[in-house]
């Protein structure tokens, strides 16, 4: 479960990207928070990550504090949560089978072990025939899998995904969002999933939070978007 | 991937700077080793001539048993004499006939009354022959007294200025060396920053994102000192005749290897420590983690 109470962030350069936020998500729940740029969409997700603090309020993580957590306690946090990152993140000097090893090296898992988990998640986003290419030899749809199998590989209780249908064509972005689905359905994951991608959001009728200004203008059990 | 196999992938990726670092090391241990030789050679060269009669006091011919007994006395009483041999003029013969048994026609005229009795006198410290030496100079019963010269001191100076020159110019070649390292791994941990990063998202602590930084540089460190040790190995195999023609009766060859298996490990462990303390440095200093 994680819970934001009171929750406003605000940048040193005085812009305020969160302001007063208040929700609550459950475990196993699919929910896709959206607004258009700017709107504070990833500074909510960096938040739930300890990527960045708070300037007030109080944000739960199975009922714990997280910004009371002690610096030795953040890696274990973040194994509790998968993100799937803007921009990617992915090693572009390792193969997809090393980027998508790394959440289990990081946790000392053997050598073995980790064959197996990761051929079985690659196998899972349709990628275990591509296990020894670099990311620079993906296309765009595979690159974003690549992401989401390194961020499912460890078994995350959540998953994060900050705009991973971004660049891609209206087909692929909704393959990659059935991954998601099917990661919350099979696993009970839960699934944050920050867009701007109208079609995308009313196609899987799912809860929408959205996002205005720094501040939720709207949060519907299943809910629609329309953007501008 | 082990953490020692990612490193090494690390060092193939940017051999230069690898080597830099190690080369650095390298000339640091080197240099390191060979005071250490010199000190220790020094040393056994110190313990050879303290070892020997350092002073020898010839008796005039007329001197009494008692009043050399009396002599002998009063050089033990001063505390700072490992032996004092008495050598009477028939000692004094026989070993003159031992040293020229070759020379036929230098035996033939002498005859214990031409050579004079002596006390061949070992210092405990080389430093205390001149004390000593004035001890047995002052009595009017010794005709002639025989030192090493100022040899033994000038050995004395010299192991002194070695060993002081060493400590000061190896400590300058290990702060350089030092320098490089946090500079090496400083720079490694910008190239990786993107890396550190996303290990950092996918929740690895800061203890696993530091310690192939911490193996690169203990690995400079015994790599360097290992290359030093070799080296300095075959050089003094290489010129140990000329080093036992230039010292003579001294006896300091063959070393032992296991004295280069302790030099080695000694070095490789100041040299894995300098390496590690050079890292953590460097992490200190340059390792953002969000």
């Amino acid at each position: 479960m994680i819970q934001f109470e009171e929750v406003t962030k605000k940048y040193p350069n005085g812009q305020v990207a969160l302001e007063d936020i208040n929700l609550k998500i459950e475990d196993g729940e699919f929910v896709f928070i959206v607004g258009p740029s700017g709107a504070g969409k990833s500074t909510m997700l960096k938040l739930i990550t300890r990527e960045i603090l708070p300037s007030f309020g109080k944000i739960l993580f199975n009922d714990e504090n997280i910004l009371q957590f002690k610096e030795g306690k953040i890696p274990h946090l973040r194994r509790k949560i998968g993100t799937v990152f803007q921009d990617f993140k992915l090693l572009l000097n390792r193969t997809v089978f090393e980027n998508v090893a790394v959440p289990l090296e990081v946790i000392g898992k053997k050598e073995s072990d980790i064959e197996k988990e990761v051929s079985a998640v690659l196998e899972k986003v349709g990628l275990l025939d591509k296990a020894e290419y670099f990311p620079s030899q993906l296309s765009g749809g595979e690159v974003q899998r690549t992401a989401i199998a390194r961020a499912i590989v460890s078994m995350p209780q959540t998953l994060l995904a900050d705009e991973p249908t971004g660049d891609l064509d209206p087909k692929t972005a909704r393959e990659v969002v059935n991954v998601l689905e099917k990661i919350n359905h099979d696993d009970k994951t839960t699934i944050i999933m920050a867009t701007h991608n109208a079609a995308i959001v009313n196609h899987f009728k799912k809860r929408v939070i959205v996002l205005e200004k720094g501040k939720i203008e709207k949060d519907e059990k299943e809910g629609k978007y329309e953007s501008d | 991937m082990s953490q020692i196999k990612s490193t090494l992938k690390l060092l193939r990726r940017s051999p230069y700077q690898a080597l830099a670092a190690a080369l650095a090391m390298s000339l640091t241990f080197f240099v390191a080793s060979i005071f250490v030789v010199l000190v220790i050679g020094g040393q056994l060269v110190l313990n050879y001539i303290e070892q020997r009669p350092q002073v020898i006091a010839f008796f005039k011919d007329d001197v009494t048993e008692s009043k050399i007994n009396e002599i002998i006395a009063s050089v033990k009483s001063t505390g700072l004499a490992r032996d004092v041999k008495y050598v009477s003029k028939e000692e004094a013969l026989a070993i003159y006939r031992e040293r020229n048994k070759d020379d036929p026609l230098l035996l033939e005229s002498v005859s214990a009354d031409f050579l004079p009795a002596s006390i061949d006198i070992s210092v405990r410290k080389a430093q205390d022959i001149e004390q000593i030496t004035k001890v047995v100079k002052d009595r009017p019963e010794v005709e002639r007294v025989i030192t090493p010269e100022n040899l033994v001191e000038q050995l004395v100076k010299w192991t002194k200025i070695i060993r002081l020159g060493g400590i000061i110019f190896v400590a300058t070649l290990a702060s350089v060396s030092f320098l490089i390292i946090i500079m090496v791994i400083g720079m490694r941990i910008a190239i990786r920053r993107d890396e550190v990063s996303i290990m950092s998202l996918v929740g690895a602590t800061r203890w696993y994102i530091s310690r192939p930084f911490f193996i690169e540089g203990a690995l400079y460190g015994i790599v360097g000192s290992s290359i030093a040790v070799i080296l300095v190995y075959a050089a003094l195999l290489f010129y140990s005749p000329n080093i036992q023609e230039f010292l003579g009766p001294i006896q300091v060859f063959p070393v032992s290897p296991l004295f280069f298996v302790y030099l080695w490990a000694g070095e490789a462990l100041v040299a894995a420590a300098v390496g590690i303390i050079g890292a953590a440095i460097a992490l200190f200093r340059y390792l953002k983690i969000r």
